[in-house]
């Protein structure tokens, strides 16, 4: 059954049953090939699509999936049962396409033209650059990928939108010599191949390994320290994104609740939602509800603007969608932190004494947006006036997330896009708890 | 309650024939490659979210697709699709061969025979047989007893996730074997505020069962469970930081030997080199009174199955023995770089994912002391209650994890609650620094995440005392 004679049928079938019906269709291309040592791991070349439904009656939402094609009643059955156990009082809606939307440009199709022979010339050149540095002992994992998702939503109100997208990545890990192995790690994500720079990542990867050699602990206290720009965006990403969900404000699960308007970060700061950026892959027009993305203030002179809405929440508190549906969440198309003036140099020698931050782990479970705690593992470089001298491993950095956007000293101009779209530079934090083994 | 019993391989039929099983690995073998494999996957789902005592989503959803692998030597590539159309499928196929390269194996004989499985794993209530209001009764009832813990309790949000998932593996050796698995899961998130600060409490139990998890486990304790850990950790000061004795308690606590250890176990970083472990086989890797194992076989545990995901029977794999390093988790691939044999520990999150060597059920054993003694026996330190998730870099053996509730331990007793705690350290240090293994095994669940997917994993351990180890909290 094609995808349009499936959505035919189902929406004449959920109108019958009194129902309004919306369906969400993606179909993903996955290409990617992995080397462990240089030899060939894992060649992924695959197709793959599925559909979901929901159904909209009284307010209420029932939903269900499938991947195969064959038996449009059998999913509506599916979700007619789900939504017949719904007993929230909440009201869900569907949006009807109107409103205008940006024309944004997000397939390019150069991945795709790419033969795998020239592919594979990338990964090995990323292989050979980081095997033949002395220091480096290991290079267990090699990886150039690229996928292309097409979606297409409609409902039964009247929305019909399509969307393409591609983009690439490539990532490496390498391990240097030393008492104890130092892993180094480093990645890059392009629309196109020749904005895809592989040589750079594979330096970077070993350049973070080696500035670890020799690395040591430090003395527990507090600190002054930069969060690099690739940690400052997966901080941002764990925690400033669930706290801007106006449902997690709605449900007493945001620390943000109740402080809008309020200043909850320093002056310097602003932070935006846009739903375009140059070499970002999470551009879009349309949110997964189908509503236009827009641009929007969320962080302006360190003043909490705006959390962020879907439809029902917006309703809830008389407002619009502000288009960042996600799933069955809320989340920005692009978070992106303004850059300041100064770069990373100038930043050193703001930090004159410190360290900086270029590894947090656990983010996933040390990390708590609904507190605004965080407790986390981390590397990074010590910097004695203005200069980094050495290697810091073995570190935890804790704190409550908010006070640390208070403790903001200076933003860098130097821009890092992340795979999930937060966009952040490098910052400088005044002070901030570390422990150490001594 | 009554319950049917039923064969295995519920309403599991796989609709690709033999004949074109067979087809597709003639294919792969055809174009390039010395070995092939099919890996065939059908799965129901069913997930519920509660917030506020509300069911505010429900969503189903069927799913079935094909992977397709093939090796040349130790060289591996693996494609996907869910467009069961036979052009497609073999089509597939030819791709994967053709990646391979320019062997070609002349004289096939397949001989596909099916092998019958033992079934460990008895279902007695499949998902699809019990009727959804049911489900969402249960959650009511986790609902209701973590709310009415405290007042403190501000928000519960509870997820019920059950999923059925029908296999058939087979592969060019003549492996021919079909699996059914059920997992059930209830998950209980509770957040507790007081003085305008948040915390919250989270348990999540699950297993290899039908919905007869619910008659096994006490579904008001379970809430419980969560609601304690917020109340207690929203009135809690900051951890201290810096390092000290640590006691981790029992069950979620093993989250320390799964990921400080168990990852470094595994063929996809053993056999690359890229794990402390590596070429350390039959030498002393931890201190005497660790002993730790994974084991596939566990009847109805959460990380359980009959065979792997590549069709290798799961067995109990000895991974440490009184400290001294037994075995590794191997995989096909792993087990040809390493010139070893699979043990059973292949697995994969779904067919869009190769698989590859994995925890399933991994555990530290008992020892010989009471929780209570090892207590009494700390003078300062962190008890480690429940512990959170966390990861690790297996080439370099770096770790870290959350305690999700801690305590102070002071002059052998059990003080004041402390939050936001979290410990860091390498994984081949941290096991030569248990001195204390208590008596009290049991065993928690949790999802795993690494390259080939997120996985059902059990983690577990009685509890155990480090000497030392890095926490992460506040200065003073």
């Amino acid at each position: 059954m094609t995808y349009n004679e499936f959505k035919d049928k189902i929406f004449k079938l959920a109108k019958e049953k009194g129902f309004e019906a919306q369906i969400y269709y993606s179909k993903n291309y996955e290409f990617s090939i992995r080397l462990a040592n240089g030899q060939m791991d894992e060649y992924k070349d695959a197709n793959s699509s599925s559909i979901s439904l929901k159904v909209l009656k009284d307010g209420k939402i029932g939903s269900a999936s499938t991947t195969m094609f064959d038996s449009p009643e059998r999913l509506l059955e599916e979700a007619i049962t789900n939504y017949e156990i719904i007993d929230s009082k909440e009201e869900n809606l569907f949006y009807d396409g109107s409103g205008e939307y940006l024309d944004i440009k997000s397939y390019y199709g150069e991945f795709e033209k790419l033969s795998v022979k020239e592919k594979m010339e990338k990964l090995n050149k990323m292989f050979e650059i980081a095997s033949k540095d002395e220091n480096i002992m290991m290079v267990p994992m090699t990886v150039y990928a690229h996928q292309t998702t097409e979606v297409a939503m409609a409902n039964t109100l009247g929305l019909d939108k399509t969307y393409k997208g591609d983009g690439g990545y490539a990532y490496l890990s390498v391990v240097a010599k030393d008492k104890s192995p130092r892993s180094g790690f480093w990645y890059g994500l392009a629309p196109k191949p020749e904005n895809l720079k592989v040589e750079d990542i594979s330096e970077k990867a070993v350049e973070e390994a080696k500035a670890k050699i020799g690395a040591k602990s430090v003395k527990s206290g507090k600190y002054r320290v930069i969060f690099r720009k690739d940690e400052f965006a997966s901080l941002l990403s764990a925690m400033l994104i669930p706290m801007i969900s106006a449902e997690n404000a709605q449900k007493n699960m945001s620390p943000l609740k109740n402080k809008l308007g309020e200043k909850i970060a320093s002056d310097i700061l602003k932070i935006k939602d846009v739903p375009f950026y140059e070499g970002s892959l999470s551009n879009a027009s349309f949110d997964s509800e189908g509503v236009p993305t827009k641009e929007k203030n969320i962080i302006e002179n360190g003043e909490f603007k705006t959390f962020l809405y879907n439809l029902k929440t917006a309703k809830k508190e008389g407002k619009e969608s502000t288009g960042n549906a996600a799933g069955r969440g809320i989340a920005p198309i692009n978070l992106l932190v303004e850059p300041g003036e100064k770069s990373f140099d100038e930043l050193l020698k703001e930090l004159n004494n410190g360290i900086i931050i270029t590894s947090l782990e656990g983010l996933h479970s040390g990390a708590n947006p609904i507190s605004g705690e965080f407790s986390l593992g981390a590397q990074g470089l010590k910097v004695e006036n203005g200069k980094i001298v050495s290697g810091v491993e073995q570190i935890t950095v804790s704190g409550n997330f908010l006070d640390i956007l208070k403790k903001i000293e200076v933003v860098g101009n130097d821009m890092w896009i992340s795979f999930g779209g937060t966009i952040s530079p490098s910052v400088l934090i005044s002070e901030i708890d570390i422990a150490g083994n001594e | 309650m009554c319950y049917n019993l039923r064969e295995n391989n519920n309403g599991g039929e796989i609709v690709l024939s033999k004949e074109l099983v067979h087809e597709i690995i003639s294919t792969v073998l055809k174009y390039g490659g010395d070995f092939a494999e099919v890996f065939v996957e059908k799965r129901y789902t069913n997930s519920f979210e509660m917030k506020n005592g509300d069911l505010e989503n429900a969503s189903s959803g069927n799913s079935f697709g094909v992977g397709i692998r093939g090796f040349l030597n130790t060289q591996a590539v693996y494609a996907y699709t869910n467009d069961l159309s036979r052009e497609s499928l073999l089509n597939t196929a030819k791709r994967v061969g053709e990646a391979l390269g320019e062997i070609k194996i002349k004289d096939l004989t397949l001989n596909l025979t099916p092998k019958e499985i033992e079934n460990k794993h008895i279902v007695l209530l499949y998902p699809e047989d019990i009727t959804k209001k049911k489900k969402v009764d249960v959650m009511k009832r986790a609902y209701s007893s973590a709310k009415n813990y405290s007042d403190l309790i501000k928000q519960v949000v509870v997820r019920y996730w059950e999923y059925n998932q029908n296999i058939l593996v087979a592969n060019s050796d003549g492996v021919f074997a079909e699996d059914n698995r059920v997992r059930t899961r209830l998950m209980i998130s509770a957040v507790a505020e007081h003085n305008g600060v948040m915390e919250t409490g989270f348990y999540g139990p699950g297993a290899g069962m039908g919905f007869e998890f619910f008659d096994r486990i006490d579904v008001e304790e379970a809430g419980k469970v969560a609601a304690r850990t917020a109340v207690k950790m929203v009135k809690a000061d900051p951890a201290p930081a810096g390092k000290l004795p640590v006691v981790i308690a029992n069950e979620f606590g093993g989250v320390i030997f799964h990921e400080a250890v168990g990852h470094a176990l595994e063929a996809t970083s053993v056999a690359k080199g890229a794990s402390v472990f590596a070429g350390k086989l039959g030498q002393k890797v931890a201190a005497e009174c660790v002993s730790a194992v994974d084991d596939g076989t566990i009847p109805n545990a959460w990380g359980s199955t009959n065979i792997d995901d590549e069709g290798t029977p799961t067995r109990r794999n000895l991974l440490i023995e009184k400290g001294i390093l037994k075995g590794y988790m191997i995989d096909k691939l792993g087990g040809r770089r390493m010139n070893m044999e699979p043990t059973g520990s292949a697995r994969r999150q779904d067919y869009t994912f190769a698989p590859t060597s994995r925890m399933t059920n991994t555990f530290i054993l008992p020892g010989d002391n009471y929780p209570e003694e090892i207590i009494a026996n700390t003078e300062y330190g962190l008890y480690a209650k429940r512990m959170g998730g966390g990861s690790v870099n297996p080439a370099t053996g770096e770790f870290n994890f959350a305690v999700n509730e801690g305590y102070l331990i002071e002059n052998g007793k059990i003080t004041k609650p402390v939050r936001g705690a979290t410990l860091i350290g390498k994984g081949y240090e941290i096991i030569q620094k248990i001195d204390m293994v208590g008596n009290d095994v049991a065993r928690g669940q949790g999802m795993c995440g690494s390259i080939s997917g997120s996985i059902p994993a059990d983690v577990g351990q009685p509890t155990i005392r480090v000497s030392e180890i890095i926490v992460g909290g506040r200065n003073k």
